[in-house]
């Protein structure tokens, strides 16, 4: 509750929370079915039709409506981008604290692997993993998850290996408290900021790299929409169809800004030290 | 947004600037030529990529090559005739015909040529085409006799392929063809930048004749719309396009002129007769008169092509409306369900390759929708080509859309998939004894006329046993400023006018 | 000195890593380069024409054969001949490097010279309009995707006043400098833009920073005009964040900008990785692949340094 005042009197916070907030409802209308039209129906004869009345944004080449399609494509979006952050943190959590828990040999090996994965190109990792398994949305999510699994691992251990030097852990251990206790209860509390504020702006970038794989045909699979197939459909119609390309692309920013806002007001908010970065 | 527009804007004029400076430096006489996709390599027997094809037919010939009408002219050979058996072949030579390193186009070159394509070590595309093939002889420099086993009339039609063209000998030897380019077509390979340009330069002792161009710069623009967009502001004067969507725009352009030639490539949705439930003909009649086929091409390719029947050639295609269900018709397809056992319809997976060619995903959507009408659930999954290409190859699909390359002649077309022992069984899943005769008569007849009637009657039984359902050709696209001219669009999409093609400036 | 070979130590190792993953990742893939050279027509092959041509790729022995052959290579500056371009791997990339690395560097010349200044304004009218209009506009530039820029701007070039770039013939910058920059200028605009909105981020947050600092306070109390204030001494310790995020993006630009090199058809690094991934051309990808991530490494250490070096607080052993 704290926090939900704290990032509402946050000028950006409140703008970012509020235009998340709309990006959620409008994907969850979509999933409810609560589209103004079927968004997989082919209206044959409405092809390609400028926004109307009836068609708020328009149709595509198949006649499909473009809202409920923008509708879906942001659940669809939200899901790959969630889903991978998800993943990626959980993964890095875990492999950051047992490095910084452990140390010695299976620390060093770990950030030498982590380094192998940075030093890859990240949208070209991505393009592998997405070619060896075939494209898909569980796909997308995979290979988002896998290249930004190595920054949360980074993000993870660096606090972890200052906080595990710090007295109070020392003295938890002295007390004889477990050692999974100890990871979970104090170290993981200590990372809530840093890691609330990664999660945030990697569902910016995961979002950016989920529309760039849909761009390149190996996201999201049709009919089903994603704001950056949607995109990718309307780069040969631009010229016939403005609104096709217009309105994705400003949904897309605005989702990335909603992001990227949110997450810069919570890291003022949970983490001052790091402004500076 | 207006904020950052006016950015661009202010930035557009220092570039506009910059290319008032550079438009002139076009050399006059240097056609500049731009396509999307690059050749994939040189050597002119084994590569079958059409952007390969493309370039190498401007740089080597073949003995006979094909006009716009598909009829059978002269290329190096300036005369043949089959023997009254039909089993002997008889070419003679042009004597002015000339490799671009200077020396004359023989016999012995012809012979080494037909060799390199029948050795089963080179992988040469075509030659499955020459099997026929018992011995080649040369009586002297300008002649060469192909003794067949059998008579074979579909073998000329094979020969003006691209895939068929003399090479010299003495590259053969030296084992260079692939890496030099060396031809005796009206252009010289100058450089070559893979997926990036190419430029060829006019040959000058082309037995053709002069070129009317000093040469051809092409670059590889991977995106169409940035074709078009070159095209516009005048860096670009002659393009290939695919894309529908794109070509249709270029006819708004005063300065350009689109070029449309029918194609002999087929749109097609391949079902597999080997799975189920589509091994019950009434379910792939059913699939066939369900599908409307002209919704397909008006929406996929916004209506820029022809319904077709399995023959696209012009000379043997028959009328699509004579065909089987050619007329969407909803009721009897359910009926035909329903017989099958299959009221409730079933579920398949349908892969199509992205990209590939550019209207294959919007295909796909259309299909699935029209199936969808008689209980046909339709799960869509694009693949990048090439893994695409390796599952269509083990026919590990329920059904694929696909864009299949067209022949001149129907059995060269068809013996690979409808033939009991050709060599893309695997991918058609479907021996037949009917279709095989009937290509095995075609094979020998040399009458023209009764081979119409005998290809006319594989097509009527093909599209009833609808192992696959055919959809339309589209057209192929060039666009062209409107000073370039001499262009004859081809329908094998062939770019060999471009030898007489000329700038007006 | 030390912490400089202990970190170039570890670079042989990463680099194996990164060569055995890319050498399983790529064979992984369905398809071959067989199949990528005939299509479907790769169907009409015999098994003995397979087995040439499997030769002829050199991809007919097992995979730990191929990659010690591969790997054994290496050290003799061996990395293998693209099969698509008929010529050494090192070669090939080395033609499309300079064009990479002209573009990330005009890049990071328009992120900087737009992004600095903006950056330093915005601080100094800290929570004013000015400022606001700012932070909006870098907020906005950084949350779009580049392909959506490079698509605009076409757009509008083409569409509304049938201009553009000369593309597809590439004329590199020592053939004829002006011709080379009218083709690089807006793919280097298109990927500046997001760019020069962190840096312009990054540099008023930083500057915020260092004008609360107490020395800075202490100059301004002396009477110092406020401009030597900002540029003289607030400035180049605001630099510090600004260095690195330049590095770390500058790295990242240097393996190729594959989306924004496919809008407008430049012949660079991560087209070039794409389409021999495309084309299954293997020894291209390896060698491509171990070149950027060496790149990468590279950069990041130099920024590590860059770090150390501007900012005597850091200790680099600590890290």
């Amino acid at each position: 509750m704290r926090i939900l005042r704290a990032i509402f009197s946050h000028p950006s916070g409140r703008i970012g929370g509020a235009i998340v907030l709309v990006y959620l409802l409008v994907a969850l209308a979509g999933a409810v079915g609560l589209t103004p039209h079927d968004p997989l129906m082919q209206y044959r004869i409405d092809r390609l039709q400028a926004p109307t009345s009836s068609y708020w944004m328009g149709t595509d080449l198949f006649g499909r409506d473009v809202m409920s399609r923008l509708m879906k494509g942001v659940g669809q979006s939200f899901t790959v981008a969630f889903f991978s952050v998800a993943l990626a943190t959980l993964a890095g959590t875990v492999l950051g604290l047992t490095a910084a828990w452990y140390g010695g040999r299976w620390d060093t090996l770990l950030m030498r692997f982590m380094d192998v994965l940075l030093a890859f190109p990240a949208i070209l990792l991505a393009l592998l993993i997405v070619t060896i398994i075939g494209p898909g949305t569980w796909t997308s999510v995979a290979a988002i998850s896998i290249v930004y699994t190595p920054i949360f691992t980074r993000v993870v251990r660096g606090p972890a290996l200052s906080l595990k030097a710090r007295d109070f852990v020392d003295a938890a251990r002295t007390f004889g408290s477990s050692r999974t206790y100890i990871l979970t209860r104090h170290l993981l509390l200590n990372l809530v900021a840093p890691l609330t504020v990664q999660v945030t702006l990697a569902l910016a970038w995961a979002l950016l790299t989920e529309a760039g794989l849909s761009f390149l045909g190996l996201g999201t699979q049709p009919p089903a929409s994603s704001l950056g197939l949607m995109l990718s459909d309307a780069r040969n119609l631009m010229e016939q169809a403005p609104w096709l390309l217009a309105f994705p692309a400003v949904a897309i920013m605005l989702s990335i800004l909603g992001f990227n806002l949110l997450g810069d007001a919570l890291r003022d908010i949970l983490d001052p030290k790091t402004r500076r970065a | 947004m207006t904020s950052k527009f006016k950015y661009f804007l202010g930035a557009t004029t220092a570039v506009m600037i910059g290319l008032s400076a550079v438009a002139g430096h076009a050399d006059a006489a240097t056609l500049r030529m731009a396509w999307a996709q690059d050749a994939t390599g040189l050597d002119p027997h084994k590569q079958t990529a059409f952007s390969s094809l493309r370039l190498l037919e401007l740089i080597y010939e073949p003995l006979v090559r094909l006009d716009a009408d598909l009829k059978i002219v002269p290329g190096i050979a300036t005369s043949w005739e089959f023997s009254a058996d039909g089993k002997q072949l008889t070419f003679k030579l042009d004597p002015k015909a000339k490799f671009q390193n200077g020396a004359a186009v023989t016999s012995a070159d012809v012979k080494a040529s037909f060799e390199r394509i029948l050795d089963e070590a080179t992988g040469a595309a075509n030659r499955a085409n020459y099997l026929s093939i018992e011995s080649i002889e040369t009586p002297d420099a300008g002649t060469v006799v192909f003794k067949l086993k059998q008579p074979d009339a579909p073998i000329l039609t094979a020969m003006t392929d691209t895939n068929s063209s003399i090479v010299p000998a003495s590259e053969i030897a030296a084992g260079t063809i692939g890496t030099k380019a060396v031809g005796s077509g009206p252009f010289k390979l100058e450089k070559w930048d893979p997926n990036s340009k190419a430029a060829l330069v006019a040959n000058k002792d082309w037995a053709g004749g002069a070129t009317g161009v000093d040469g051809i710069e092409i670059s590889v623009l991977p995106d169409e719309t940035a074709i078009l967009a070159a095209m516009r502001t005048g860096q670009v004067d002659f393009a290939l396009l695919n894309d529908p969507l794109i070509a249709t725009l270029v006819p708004n352009e005063p300065k350009l002129q689109l070029n449309r030639a029918p194609l002999l490539a087929y749109h097609v949705l391949q079902l597999n007769p080997a799975r189920k439930p589509m091994n019950e003909l009434a379910v792939r009649q059913a699939i066939s008169c369900a599908v409307d086929r002209k919704a397909v091409l008006d929406t996929a390719s916004l209506g820029e092509g022809q319904v077709t029947g399995p023959i696209t050639a012009p000379f043997f295609a028959s009328d699509p409306n004579s065909l089987f269900c050619y007329k969407q018709d909803v009721e009897k397809a359910k009926k035909l369900m329903a017989d099958a056992g299959f009221a409730d319809g079933f579920s398949a997976t349908v892969i199509a390759a992205t990209g590939e060619p550019p209207t294959a995903a919007a295909e796909a959507q259309v299909l699935q929708s029209q199936l969808a009408e008689i209980g046909v659930k339709l799960d869509i999954k694009m693949m990048e080509l090439n893994v695409y290409v390796d599952t269509w190859l083990k026919g590990d699909f329920d059904m694929a859309v696909a864009l299949n390359g067209g022949r001149p002649d129907p059995y060269t077309m068809y013996n690979r998939y409808w033939t009991k022992n050709g060599n893309l069984q695997k991918v058609s899943n479907f021996a037949d004894d009917t279709l095989d005769k009937l290509l095995q008569d075609g094979r020998a007849e040399t009458d023209p006329e009764k081979r119409k009637a005998i290809f006319a009657e594989f097509d009527k039984q093909l599209a009833e046993k609808a192992p696959w359902i055919w959809l339309y050709t589209g057209y192929g696209y060039i666009a062209q400023q409107k000073n370039v001219q001499g262009f004859v669009p081809m329908p094998t999409g062939s770019l060999v006018s471009l030898g007489k093609v000329t700038i007006q400036q | 000195m030390s912490y400089v070979i202990r970190r170039l130590r570890a670079f042989p190792l990463v680099l194996i890593g990164v060569s055995i993953i890319v050498f399983i990742a790529i064979r992984l893939v369905p398809g071959d380069s067989i199949t990528a050279m005939l299509g479907t027509e790769a169907g009409l092959l015999t098994p003995q024409q397979r087995d040439s041509l499997a030769v002829y790729f050199g991809i007919d022995q097992p995979w730990p054969v191929q990659y010690w052959r591969w790997f054994t290579g290496l050290f003799s500056g061996d990395l293998g001949i693209s099969v698509t371009y008929g010529k050494p791997v090192l070669t090939v990339i080395l033609e499309r490097f300079p064009l990479t690395l002209e573009l990330a560097l005009l890049a990071m010349l328009i992120a900087l010279s737009i992004g600095v200044p903006a950056g330093v304004f915005a601080a100094t009218r800290n929570e004013r309009p000015a400022d606001l209009g700012v932070r909006v506009a870098a907020m906005i530039g950084q949350s779009t995707p580049s392909f959506v820029v490079g698509l605009v701007i076409i757009y509008i070039l083409s569409a509304g006043f049938g201009v553009l770039p000369t593309m597809g013939a590439f004329t590199p910058i020592w053939q004829d400098p002006l011709q080379n920059l009218g083709q690089m200028i807006l793919p280097a605009i298109t990927l500046g833009c997001a760019f020069a909105s962190s840096v312009t981020r990054v540099t008023r947050s930083a500057m915020l920073d260092v004008l609360s600092d107490d020395y800075v306070r202490t100059a301004r109390s002396k009477g110092t005009p406020e401009r030597q204030v900002i540029w003289r001494h607030a400035l180049p310790n605001a630099l510090v964040p600004v260095v690195t995020l330049s590095g770390i993006e500058f790295g990242y630009l240097l393996g190729g900008a594959v989306i924004v090199e496919q809008i407008y058809a430049l012949p660079g690094l991560g087209r070039m990785v794409l389409e021999a991934i495309l084309q299954r051309d293997y020894a291209l990808v390896q060698g491509a692949v171990l070149f950027i991530a060496l790149n990468f490494m590279i950069v990041n250490l130099l920024v590590d340094l860059a770090y150390a070096a501007l900012d005597p607080r850091i200790r680099l052993e600590g890290r």
